[in-house]
């Protein structure tokens, strides 16, 4: 009897261990052979949506922004754009043809070449799913008619309307040229296939980036390898960079703050902000990185009475953002000037509402409404920063006679209810806490989503003007021609949503970058445009 | 043979009709939970075009449908074996739960494998001292462990493993260690690959991460174990046979291990089944709340929060597989090992 259970519990285990085997196929691209000598661990705090690097326009931009390369790269700091996979670019007068030069000592991560090829292939794809589906940042290629291949290393772009092309080409998303060798390995029938999309996104990429991918787990880790071919290598001491990175996705705060002190994360993204100072004491280095993530708050215009102009002005003068900054976001902020984050092409100061309550009442009388008044708020729960925001406005308000009933909810139900403003305004709560990061650095960016009438999946204030609409269409199609031009065309359409007080502008995150004393992470490696993407290349492993 | 191939289709049968009803009550039950599954499918798209990206997502995903007929559809598709992309991830459904499984199962198999010899020795060493202090210790001690929270315990058992040894056991293994090393995942048992691998730092390092965790949840199998084993070696003790024996003069050792152990193994193979398939709960709660491991249950909280349908309903359906596994190995199990059960 006894051998009869033995072998049964033994048969068991086996058959266990067989169909785990079988069915749990690791994702690897390539195994890696050779123990590396120099690994970096970076922490950050969420999960990979995907890595079509024609597609993807959320998460994993973290991942596409080390092993791709765009043709150009937006540098924050001057505003200029810099040359990258093209050496450089000329543009026809009337904004419309524009035609880049191409590096001829690139190649791609499975040994093919890059070449004019690669980048008519990637960036049609871009822009021609998004036509047939509407997925992805292809909508940035809207003027695009045509990539001409001119010769191997010279592309010509043709649009319909005039554009910078330059700054297109240095978005965060939609822009990075992939291996035409892709399709091939995919077994797509073309670029627009399912199939390849599939491919990419079960881990498989073909960039030039200085990083490969080894194995992609889009819940827990990513692995990249130094890619030794890299073309950047010889203008950068590539002795120092490390050997192999990986992106662990740790979603809790105080995790990644216990691996630094563990000594198992060299580089955290989203340590809790109150451990800042006590990283600081202990020798972590910290990058205080003013990004181009912003938070706004948005007024319902279609419900009463946030329907009311004074009323929206009264609401604006009595929120204190230097306390909320303060209390909020721990100082980890800046109090925002209008809707464009500072640093952002086409930021202008002065679009700040003064702290002033008896400004706010005297908006609040000449509005109308009579107080006690019941308002809502809706407000993001998974940020802890807008849960802070939430119970100083409640208190910030009730000065005016204002109670404001909070509505937290997360990202997926706050959008869901948000975007009712069109649909069922008189439903929809009369304030809306929501944030944004831009694809390309264009106001357009920020104004078309949040403000145009036709962008009803992110306009949470339900706002609707023929006249900024018009504004911010000729601006962007101005770009190409007149850039400062254009730029006066987008403060007209800002100072039209901060008369108006469509919305107000809360605060633009600065994000506190960790590394441990193992590793140095050069300011340069970091970039708002590019929102968590580390450029590994320039990080220096000390032991 | 103990097995009769009439229970075998009854409880496949059970099993497929349980399934459906999961996946019937699982797939309404979701409807009403926040999140559009299509604005997630479609990439949370950001362009001019975003509502049409969400309506082919929509239709793509068969959401446009009437529910009788999405249930249908999903039906067919888990019988078929395709349970097709991760609505969040883009990766088969099937990759991002089965590593979260096999990490909760490690987790879970280490525990019993430590907690069920533990407390039967504890049931039958009290049994043994029936009355004595030793035995009131051991009784209200196995209901104080069968009643603690594991999530509190887990803490506790955290913050004492950092403030004495200052190790922290979170994750399952060290990412720095691992990759170093060469460590590769084969079956996703980390203990058993790390051994396969002959990478004995790796286990080392793993066994160190599961022990506190191992630690919280083994206190609710030790008490039931312990508490069971006692109860059914003292009424044993009283039986006719046992007395004969010891009239026989037969050694006390003898007769524990060849009358008292023979009798009471089916009940706590029975007993350890049923608290084995209850512990993955306390573990799915444990493992991702208290110790940053991944699992099942850091799967199942993100999947509700990224609306992703296929992967919650697909976890549910992988569950109650697990359940009626379970039971019935430990039906097959008892039925093998006890003549008078007929199955």
């Amino acid at each position: 009897m006894k051998r009869i259970i033995l072998v049964l519990i033994a048969l068991i285990i086996l058959v266990a261990v067989l169909v785990v085997v079988l069915v749990n196929k690791p994702s690897l691209v390539t195994p890696s052979t050779t123990p590396p000598s120099k690994i970096v661990v970076y922490a950050y705090n969420d999960r990979i949506t995907g890595i079509d690097p024609s597609i993807e326009d959320d998460t994993g931009l973290v991942v596409l922004g080390s092993i791709y390369e765009t043709l150009t790269y937006y540098d924050y700091k001057t505003g200029e754009v810099k040359p990258r996979l093209a050496t450089n670019w000329t543009s026809s007068e009337d904004g419309r043809e524009w035609i880049f030069r191409l590096r001829n000592d690139v190649v791609f991560h499975d040994g093919s070449l890059f070449n004019a090829t690669a980048v008519k292939l990637s960036i049609e794809r871009a822009r021609d799913i998004y036509r047939s589906s509407g997925r992805g940042a292809g909508y940035i290629w809207d003027a695009l008619e045509e990539v001409e291949i001119v010769d191997p290393y010279t592309v010509k772009f043709k649009l319909s309307y005039p554009q910078r092309v330059d700054i297109l080409a240095s978005a965060a998303y939609a822009s990075y040229i992939f291996s035409p060798s892709a399709i091939v390995k995919s077994n797509a029938a073309n670029y627009t296939d399912r199939k390849l999309e599939d491919w990419f996104n079960g881990g498989n990429a073909v960039g030039t980036g200085p990083y490969r991918l080894v194995s992609y787990d889009p819940m827990r880790e990513i692995k990249l390898e130094k890619f030794n071919d890299w073309w950047g290598w010889r203008y950068i001491n590539s002795e120092k960079a490390p050997d192999i990175v990986v992106i662990k996705i740790e979603t809790d705060p105080s995790a990644q703050y216990s691996g630094l002190l563990s000594g198992e994360l060299d580089i955290a993204s989203s340590v809790p902000r109150e451990t800042i100072s006590n990283l600081k004491k202990q020798g972590f280095g910290i990058i205080p990185l003013p990004t181009y993530h912003n938070f706004v708050l948005f007024y319902n215009t279609k419900r009463y009475p946030t329907n009311i102009t004074d009323f929206r002005l009264a609401i604006a003068h009595a929120v204190d953002l230097n306390r909320v900054v303060s209390e909020a976001v721990l100082g980890m902020g800046s109090v925002a000037s209008g809707v464009l984050p500072h640093g952002f092409p086409g930021h202008i100061e002065g679009l700040t509402y003064e702290f002033n309550l008896d400004k706010a009442r005297e908006y609040l009388k000449r509005s109308g409404v009579s107080t006690p008044i019941k308002i809502e708020l809706l407000y993001q729960i998974d940020y802890e920063e807008t849960k802070k925001f939430a119970a100083i406005f409640k208190t910030l308000m009730s000065e005016l006679g204002v109670d404001v009933e909070l509505n937290g909810q997360d990202w997926a139900r706050l959008k869901d209810i948000a975007r009712g403003v069109w649909e069922n305004p008189e439903e929809t709560p009369h304030l809306i806490v929501a944030d944004w990061w831009p694809t390309i650095p264009s106001p357009y960016d920020y104004l078309y989503a949040m403000f145009h009438s036709e962008s009803k999946e992110w306009n949470y204030a339900g706002y609707e003007n023929p006249v900024f609409d018009e504004l911010i269409t000729k601006a962007w199609e101005m770009e190409g021609v007149n850039y400062t031009g254009a730029l006066e065309l987008y403060k007209e359409a800002q100072l039209t949503l901060y008369q108006n007080a469509i919305a107000l502008g809360l605060w633009d995150e600065i994000r506190p970058f960790v590394y441990s004393q193992r590793v140095y992470v050069p300011e340069e490696a970091l970039n708002p445009m590019y929102t968590f993407v580390i450029r590994f290349e320039l990080v220096e492993v000390r032991s | 043979m103990p097995v009769s191939l009439n229970y075998i289709f009854k409880r496949v049968l059970l099993s497929i009709l349980v399934v459906i009803g999961v996946i019937v009550f699982s797939y309404i039950l979701l409807l009403y939970t926040p999140g559009d599954p299509a604005v997630k499918w479609a990439g949370n798209p950001r362009g001019p075009e975003a509502r049409k990206a969400i309506e082919i997502a929509r239709r793509e995903l068969g959401l446009d449908q009437p529910i009788h007929v999405q249930i249908a559809q999903f039906i067919y598709h888990v019988f078929t074996g395709n349970l097709g992309l991760s609505i969040a991830y883009k990766v088969p459904v099937s990759q991002v739960i089965t590593s979260g499984f096999t990490a909760t199962l490690e987790l879970l198999i280490f525990t019993y494998l430590l907690a069920v010899p533990l407390g039967l020795w504890l049931g039958i060493y009290s049994a043994l001292r029936r009355g004595s202090r030793f035995d009131s210790f051991i009784q209200s001690l196995s209901v104080v462990l069968a009643s603690t929270p594991t999530f509190w315990l887990g803490a506790i058992i955290a913050l004492i493993s950092y403030s004495t040894t200052g190790f922290l056991p979170y994750g399952r293994v060290s990412y720095k260690l691992a990759t170093s090393t060469g460590f590769n995942p084969i079956t996703g048992f980390y203990l058993l690959d790390a051994l396969i691998q002959g990478n004995y730092a790796v286990f080392l390092d793993a066994l160190l991460r599961i022990i506190p965790p191992a630690l919280a949840i083994s206190v609710y199998p030790i008490g039931v174990v312990a508490r069971v084993s006692r109860t059914l070696v003292a009424e044993a003790l009283l039986e006719d046979y046992v007395r004969s024996a010891v009239a026989w003069g037969v050694r006390r050792n003898t007769i524990i291990k060849h009358f008292v152990l023979k009798s009471i193994i089916p009940p706590v193979i029975q007993i350890s089944g049923l608290a084995f398939v209850y512990s993955i709960v306390d573990a799915m709660v444990v493992e991702s709340l208290v110790f940053g491991r991944e699992g099942l249950g850091s799967i199942l909280l993100d999947s509700l929060h990224k609306a992703d349908f296929r992967v919650t309903i697909a976890l549910a359906i992988y569950l109650t597989i697990f359940y009626i596994s379970v039971n019935t190995i430990v039906d097959i199990i008892q039925a093998s090992i006890d003549p008078r059960v007929k199955i």
